[in-house]
Order: structure tokens, then sequence, then C-alpha cells
């Protein structure tokens, strides 16, 4: 599957309730052991996706913790993706033609990337 | 449904996280030699069906794809699956403020379209064999 494939896809709960749509997706690049040699970057892993209830369309930069400026345009557009949350992969249940669908009991983690 | 307030940290479980659109799309790639490739206009994902059926493992990046994408950008719609080139992921040496690469542009799919000019056109020019001087 291809990665635009996943975003911007309306997702569903359990019940088939449409609950937000994919905004992006988060990856964790695996560190590599200190004795490999091989070099190059391990190839990253879905950690989750990130779930906004209101807006497609991108954070722009802004779920990251120590980005505030410009201060109007942080502002107004943490307030158009107020809600967004990061679901864990392991409580997606599946992905359907169109849509992403989650388990009964899934995890709402902040957003928010530190550095 | 639960709710968790702590922002991920950016080394996550001695990982690094890192987010699709925030530091991949659209990201410059560059060579070994730092001569640039393409861009990175979509990412193959394995372990994912879309068919309905579970997601019992997390999904992982398999490889980066490029392609000419200048008109679906301006025009929209999305380019068929076929006429993007693919850039496996063990090719990528660094992932910054570009993308970088492990092997050299001439060794890719990707740059064929130039490769085809320079042989095929540059070449016919009159002092289009060498460097200018």
């Amino acid at each position: 599957m291809l990665l635009t494939d996943l975003l911007d896809l309306p997702v569903h709960d359990h019940n088939g309730d449409r609950v937000g749509w994919v905004c992006d997706i988060r990856f964790r690049i695996p560190a590599r052991p200190a004795a490999s040699d091989s070099g190059g970057v391990a190839s990253p892993e879905v950690v989750g996706i990130l779930l906004s209830p209101r807006r497609r369309g991108s954070y722009l930069g802004f779920e990251r913790t120590d980005v505030h400026a410009p201060v109007l345009l942080a502002w107004w557009i943490r307030w158009r993706h107020r809600g967004t949350c990061l679901v864990p992969w392991s409580d997606v249940d599946h992905v359907e033609d169109g849509a992403v669908v989650l388990d009964a009991q899934y995890r709402r983690e902040s957003p928010l990337l530190s550095r | 449904m639960s709710t968790s307030e702590h922002p991920s940290t950016g080394t996550d479980r001695g990982g690094r996280l890192i987010d699709a659109r925030l530091h991949l799309l659209d990201r410059q790639i560059l060579d070994c030699d730092g001569v640039p490739v393409a861009t990175v206009d979509d990412i193959e994902l394995s372990g994912i069906e879309s068919d309905g059926g579970g997601t019992s493992s997390a999904p992982r990046i398999e490889a980066i794809l490029t392609g000419s994408t200048l008109m679906t950008r301006i025009f929209g719609g999305r380019l068929p699956r076929s006429r993007l080139h693919r850039i496996t992921w063990d090719d990528v040496a660094e992932i910054g403020i570009t993308l970088r690469l492990r092997v050299r542009s001439e060794s890719l799919d990707a740059t064929w379209p130039e490769r085809w000019v320079r042989d095929q056109i540059i070449s016919r020019i009159p002092g289009g064999r060498h460097a200018p001087d």
C-alpha cells in the first residue's frame, strides 16, 4: 500500500461512526545496534496515525512542541487541528477501501512531537 | 477509548520519531555525492492490506517512490503506480533536511530521463561531450 492511500482517509470507530481523518502517519526509526557496520537508516515502522477530528490536511509542522512562530499562524493551525490525537497502530482494527477502522477501545495519545 | 496527554519524544524507545508529511514527503533526495536525484513523492508500505484484513504487526517503509508529478500537483489527481520509480529504503543513508542515499544517481532507475537526454541530445551538440573549460 502507498502512504498517500492512507493520508486524508476518513477514520471510523468500531460502530462505523466517523471520528475524523488521517492527517499524518507517525513512524519510528529503530536505533541501529552500535556493532552494526552496515550503515544507513533502519526501515521505519508505523507508530500510529494522527487523527484530526475536523480537518484533512497537514499540521504544517506545528505538531512539534518547540515550534511557536509565527505566533498567529501557530495559534490558527493548532485551533484548526484542535482535538487531534495520535492513535497507536495497535489500536487500528483494519484498513478497508476508503476508510480506517479503529478498535472499540482505541487510545487517544498526545499528537505533539518533542525533539 | 482512553486518553494520554504526554507528547511523544523525538527519540522514543531507542529510536527516532518522524511524521510522514513533516519529515519525508516532498523532501529533496541527494545521492552519495550530493547530486540531486528527485523528491519524495510517495512511500511504499509493507504489511497493510486494504481488503478489510487485520493489521497484526506494524507496517514498515519498503521504498521511496518518485516520478513526474508536476502535472498532477497543478491539475490534481494521482500518477499511476506504474509511472513512479522505486528507490529501496536500504539505499537511504540519512534523513535530515534532505534524504541522502548511499548509492550514486547513475545506478537508479529514477534518473533515466536525465541520462537519456544527456546521451541522446546533449552529447550530439558540439562541445556537449565534456565539461566546460
